[in-house]
C-alpha cells in the first residue's frame, strides 16, 4: 500500500506551478457545472492500500492525455504546464520501481475510481476536458499531498 | 530570406552548481554589430509527447548575453534537451543543441558554508541560504569524546539555529552537508569548525 511506495515529492513547488495558472486555465472552462476529477467524491474514499494504484493511474491520465490534449500558446502557461507534466513524469518513474516490486497492487475499487474520471473526460470535447482537467490539478495535487506524508518518526 | 545565414552558436555547455543551472554557449562575432540570442528547453515530456514543443526560457528571449540561468525553467529531475539559436536583425541562424540532455541531479553539491558561535553556554549555528530545496544535515561532538557525535537536520539556512547547551569548559566541533531531496543527494562535509566555552565563572 502507500507506505511502502511514498514519493517523496515537493509538491509545494507544483501546487506554487499550479495557483500561477488556475485563474487564467479555469477561465477558459466553458462548462462550469460539470466536474472530472472533483465528481469523484471517490478520491476522498480511496483507502490507503489503493493509494499507490489510483496514483499510479491518475498521473497516467494527465501524462497520456490531458498535457498532450491541452495545446497552450501563452510561454508562461506553458512553462508551468511544462513544469508540472515533467514532475508528474518522474513520479511515474518512481512508482514504476514500486510497481516492480509489486508494491502497487490495483483493486477493483481503485480501478472504478478511475475509470470513472476517464468517463467524466470522454463526455466532453477533448480541449474542454482538458481544459477542466487542468482547472481541477489542484484537487489531485492535494490528494497526492494528503495521501503521500512521509511518516514522521 | 535571411534564414541561418548567421552561424548558430556553438560550444554549448552546462554549468549547474547547488542547483542553479546555467548554459553558456561560444558568441557568434559579427564585426560592429550586437549580436542576441535565444534559448527554448525541451523536458522529456514534451521530448516523449509533444516533440514538436519548445518552451521558450523564462529570462534568455534575445539577449545579449552568452549564458542563460535556466534554473527556474529546469524544475522537476527529468533531462531536458536545451538549444539555442542568434539573431542579428532579420537574419536567424539555426537552433544549436545541447549534445546530451541536462539532468538537474547532475548539480555539484558544495559543502555549505557555515558560521559556529556562541551565545554564552549556548552552541549556534547559521548556514549558507542555499534557497528553498536545501536542507542541512549538522553533526556536532564534544572534542575530547569525538566518537560520540550528534546529528540535527536544519531545514533552512540563512537564520541562526541553537544547537546544544555547552558544558563549561568543553570543546565543542561541527560540520554539516547540504542536502537536496529532490534529487536525491547530498554535499560532502564542510571542514569541521570547533569551538570552546570559558569555565564557568565563580562566584565572588
Amino acid at each position: 500500500g502507500l507506505r511502502k511506495c511514498l514519493i517523496s515529492m515537493d509538491t509545494h513547488h507544483l501546487e506554487e506551478s499550479f495557483q500561477e495558472i488556475k485563474r487564467a486555465i479555469q477561465a477558459k472552462d466553458t462548462f462550469q457545472n460539470v466536474t472530472i476529477l472533483s465528481a469523484s467524491e471517490t478520491l476522498q474514499s480511496i483507502k490507503p492500500s489503493d493509494v499507490c494504484c489510483v496514483t499510479k493511474n491518475l498521473l497516467a491520465f494527465y501524462v497520456d492525455r490531458v498535457f498532450k490534449d491541452h495545446r497552450e500558446l501563452n510561454p508562461h502557461i506553458l512553462r508551468k504546464i511544462s513544469s508540472i507534466a515533467n514532475s508528474f513524469l518522474y513520479m511515474q518513474k518512481t512508482l514504476q520501481r514500486c510497481q516492480e516490486q509489486r508494491r502497487c497492487h490495483c483493486r477493483q475499487e481503485a480501478t472504478n475510481a478511475t475509470r470513472s474520471v476517464h468517463e467524466n473526460y470522454d463526455q466532453l470535447e477533448v480541449h474542454s476536458a482538458a481544459v477542466k482537467s487542468l482547472g481541477e490539478l489542484n484537487v489531485f495535487l492535494a490528494w497526492i499531498a494528503k495521501n503521500h506524508q512521509e511518516i514522521s518518526a | 530570406d535571411g534564414v541561418a545565414i548567421l552561424p548558430a552558436p556553438q560550444n554549448l555547455s552546462v554549468h549547474s552548481t547547488n542547483m542553479k543551472h546555467f548554459l553558456m554557449w561560444s558568441p557568434v562575432i559579427v564585426p560592429g554589430e550586437t549580436v542576441y540570442y535565444s534559448v527554448e528547453y525541451q523536458g522529456e515530456y514534451e521530448r516523449l509527447y509533444l516533440s514538436d514543443v519548445w518552451i521558450p526560457s523564462s529570462w534568455c528571449s534575445l539577449t545579449e548575453k552568452t549564458e542563460c540561468d535556466l534554473t527556474e525553467d529546469i524544475t522537476a529531475t527529468v533531462p531536458y534537451s536545451l538549444h539555442v539559436r542568434a539573431t542579428l536583425g532579420s537574419q536567424t541562424s539555426a537552433w544549436s543543441t545541447l549534445t546530451h540532455p541536462f539532468n538537474r541531479n547532475s548539480t555539484i553539491l558544495t559543502p555549505p558554508w557555515m558560521d559556529v558561535t556562541k551565545d554564552g553556554f549556548h552552541l549556534v549555528i547559521e548556514l549558507e541560504d542555499l534557497g528553498p530545496q536545501f536542507e542541512f544535515l549538522v553533526a556536532y561532538w564534544r572534542r575530547e569524546s569525538a566518537t560520540k557525535e550528534h546529528i540535527k537536520m536544519v531545514r533552512s539556512g540563512g537564520i541562526p539555529v541553537h544547537l546544544v547547551t555547552m558544558e563549561p569548559g568543553a570543546a565543542y566541533c561541527v560540520k554539516a552537508q547540504a542536502v537536496v531531496k529532490a534529487i536525491g543527494r547530498h554535499s560532502a562535509f564542510s571542514q569541521a569548525e570547533c569551538i570552546e566555552v570559558q569555565e564557568e565563572a565563580l562566584p565572588l
